[in-house]
């Protein structure tokens, strides 16, 4: 592993400052972690080494995955973030020819997951940790708040960085920032909280902080958001759209093709659900530039859901029952979202969305 | 196409030695790349230690110069030095993992030097990732690419969805075009074609799969073109677990060329031919031609009718019509839902008769006919295979895809809770 960083850094595709460190990192990792096992350490730390240790141990090389190997993704050298590099394929792009943001979320998703197992959790599919399997907790998103600033379009390789972090007591948020791999611009943020939730019940958990410590023992300490800016759109409350909706997109029903591993509903379903409403003329002539999204309540995958949306702001310029006003920006149109059972009108989660002017 | 051809057996060792190379390779790290020839290697006899020499070179170079190598930089560098490693690498051999990087990068670097043409000139760095954009092999006419299953191309049943490892397919074939040279605007026609308005228009489409993929495996997709009759091409797919080399599917697919405009047949232009012609490979199709005919359903001959199915914006290309890809996705959400639990799709054989874009409302129709070819098994029982015919159309009647599909029951699973432990296997 360690000559494989140095090596990297040879070939120009890590710094050779970064490589070291890693290198060092490892070797004392994997080191540190054989001392902690056979002494007492505080609990948390100590499960945490052992995952190191589990992994390195039957890692090395030979244990990772072979996609592992060859994949360009890893954690970076202080350990706290991880990176993985993708390119967009053809059929991931869509009638912009660029990347739907479907696909941006995709990845976001991906990242995330390989970033929970690069560590050492779970790879069923909830990258979970030992402690949350026995308390049968799994993770569920709570809000999702993406903004991209750039598509990237086919062939075009995107650099995702991604950590966690804890969030007040019972949450967590995992932060990613998108960047173009070739120009090192940054494309896009984003940002997700997280919440507990006992599988069995469906209730959300709160946790002790020795469970959280073991998570949270690979997240930076000292906070770092990838929106640091104050009164950033993704800490913006969204309101509930008022009745009746300007449009709406009724009986859409999961397809086999949105389950994920676990026979849920894939999270990015519900994106493509939320855009299905958008009206055609603001899909041809504009871009998304923002999607924030609360998550409610989980959708089955026999119920049929509808899409509702409308405008954020009423055509002369009054806001839509909303207390902060904000100057009618001609380029950068705003419409809130509602999805909801089509059987019981329960809410299943609601959104906002803004679109920027294409230059076409 | 001669030049580049020129250019790749330039690059590459003749055949019979990157064949010894490839079995001395492929004993060290399994299937690995079949040919290793580098720019800077090829006056040497490569082999495995050679590989190695070049390891020690580049291990040598980041404590010269500092920070930040370049490959080409490295590459050159190769070639300059006088190839006396140390002896002691040879004592501190690495585990396989680190020569199989060093065998990648030192392939990057080649592979670097002859796709730079390709390349957008805003890409200094060859950066993406190690298998992104494939390459073409050494006889210039096969494909190959590499692809990671990733975690949200996996299905509710835990393998790869027939529709990721199509994408695939796609993705491969339009990479194939790329690499030669002969993208020209839109996707999958060449220069001359654009000209013309002509496109290429899928009309069959045979799959045969013989094992679906895990989340993390690496499937190496081969891809080649043929003539197909007079006036049309066939484009076959082999795709192989990357690991242990065994198939996973092989598919072969007819195109015919039309104009976009009028939306009639054409033939191929002279001038057309000359571009692709010589990349034509002599070959049979990899999947028999089934040529068993796919009557027309209707509602009454149908058991099963889906109707109100609707294309979302995601499934849209550029073009603002629904990807052919999706239509396999449909088919498949109104076979059964018995079926689909307890059978997986071992092959299927489309034929396409229209396109369809986002306004459209679209009818699955299914029928099943469950008994098992040679008899095997008796009917309905939990062994036997399945075959069902499938018609997509629009709600006016007019169809979009003719179908038959076949199923195996699916294998024993047992994976309930992979942790990254048992999953960690080589």
């Amino acid at each position: 592993m360690a000559e494989m960083l140095r090596f990297c850094a040879a070939a120009g595709l890590i710094r050779y400052s970064e490589a070291a460190v890693a290198a060092a990192e490892c070797r004392g990792r994997r080191r540190w972690a054989a001392v902690r096992c056979s002494s007492r350490a505080i609990p948390g730390q100590e499960a945490a080494s052992r995952l190191v240790a589990g992994v390195g141990a039957v890692g090395g090389a030979e244990g990772k995955g072979l996609a592992e190997r060859l994949r360009l993704g890893s954690l970076v050298p202080d350990g706290l973030s991880y990176k993985e590099s993708f390119v967009v394929r053809c059929y991931e792009v869509g009638i912009n020819k660029t990347a739907t943001v479907e696909t941006i979320a995709n990845l976001l998703q991906e990242v995330g997951c390989n970033h929970a197992q690069s560590v050492g959790f779970s790879t069923d599919g909830f990258a979970t940790t030992p402690t949350m399997r026995k308390l049968r907790l799994i993770w569920v998103t709570s809000r999702m708040h993406i903004e991209i600033y750039k598509y990237p379009a086919w062939g075009d390789v995107v650099e995702i960085e991604t950590w966690c972090q804890g969030e007040g007591r019972i949450g967590t948020r995992r932060d990613w920032i998108l960047k173009d791999l070739a120009t090192g611009e940054v494309i896009g943020r984003a940002t997700s909280k997280w919440v507990m939730m006992n599988q069995d019940t469906r209730k959300l958990q709160r946790v002790s902080d020795e469970v959280r410590e073991e998570y949270l023992v690979f997240c930076p300490r000292t906070p770092r958001l990838s929106f640091p800016e104050e009164n950033n759109g993704s800490l913006k409350k969204i309101p509930k759209l008022a009745d009746p909706a300007q449009y709406s997109r009724l009986g859409l029903v999961p397809r086999r093709a949105d389950l994920d591993m676990n026979q849920h509903v894939n999270n990015v379903t519900y994106i493509g659900w939320v855009l299905e409403s958008m009206p055609q003329e603001i899909i041809d002539t504009h871009e998304l530039q923002t999607i924030t999204l609360d998550y409610r309540r989980e959708c089955q995958h026999d119920d049929a859901v509808d899409s509702l949306t409308s405008s954020e702001f009423a055509e002369n310029g009054s806001t839509n029952g909303i207390a902060t006003t904000k100057p009618h920006d001609q380029e950068l149109q705003q419409f809130l979202h509602f999805l909801k059972s089509s059987g019981t009108g329960l809410e299943i989660n609601r959104g906002r969305t803004e679109w920027r002017k294409l230059i076409r | 196409m001669v030049a580049s051809m020129a250019v790749a057996s330039a690059f590459f060792p003749g055949p019979s030695s990157s064949s010894v190379v490839s079995a001395k390779a492929s004993k060290a790290i399994g299937e690995g790349p079949e040919n290793l020839g580098v720019r800077g290697i090829v006056a040497k006899p490569m082999s495995v230690s050679g590989a190695m020499e070049v390891k020690a070179q580049a291990q040598a170079l980041p404590k010269v110069n500092g920070t930040k190598v370049g490959l080409k930089t490295e590459a050159q560098k190769v070639e300059e030095d006088s190839p006396s490693a140390p002896r002691t690498f040879y004592n501190q051999l690495p585990d396989w993992s680190f020569l199989f990087a060093a065998i990648t990068t030192i392939f990057l670097a080649a592979e670097k030097q002859f796709t730079l043409i390709d390349w957008k000139p805003r890409r200094p760095d060859m950066l993406a990732d190690a298998f992104g954009l494939g390459k073409i092999m050494p006889d210039g006419l096969v494909f190959r690419q590499n692809f990671s299953i990733r975690s949200y191309e996996i299905g509710a049943d835990r393998t790869a969805s027939i529709e990721t490892l199509m994408n695939h397919l796609q993705e491969t074939a339009l990479n194939h075009v790329r690499s030669v040279g002969l993208l020209g605007d839109g996707f999958g026609s060449t220069p001359e074609m654009s000209k013309r308005n002509l496109i290429w228009v899928v009309t069959k489409m045979q799959v045969i799969v013989e094992k679906y993929p895990s989340w993390e495996d690496v499937v190496e997709v081969d891809s080649w073109v043929a003539p197909s009759g007079k006036n049309g091409m066939r484009r076959d797919w082999h795709v192989r677990d990357y690991r242990t080399g065994k198939t996973v599917l092989r598919a072969t697919s007819v195109w015919v060329m039309m104009n976009k405009q009028t939306r009639k047949l054409s033939k191929i232009p002279e001038e057309v031919r000359a571009e692709i012609g010589s990349y034509f490979v002599d070959r049979g199709p990899i999947i028999e031609d089934d040529s068993r005919k796919l009557a027309k359903l209707d509602d009454s001959t149908a058991d099963y009718v889906r109707k109100g199915l609707t294309p979302r914006w995601g499934d849209l290309d550029i073009n603002q019509h629904v990807n052919n890809v999706k239509y396999i996705g449909w088919i498949i959400e109104s076979a059964p839902i018995s079926i689909l639990e307890s059978h997986e799709l071992a092959g299927m054989t489309l034929e396409y008769r229209r396109e369809c874009g986002k306004d459209s409302m679209l009818q699955s129709l299914t029928a099943v006919d469950d008994d098992d070819g040679d008899g095997s098994a008796p009917e309905g029982s939990p062994g036997a295979g399945i075959e069902c015919r499938h018609l997509l159309r629009l709600e006016c009647g007019a169809e979009i895809v003719r179908g038959r599909t076949e199923w195996r029951p699916k294998r024993a699973q047992g994976l309930e809770t992979k942790g990254p432990l048992q999953a960690a296997t080589v």
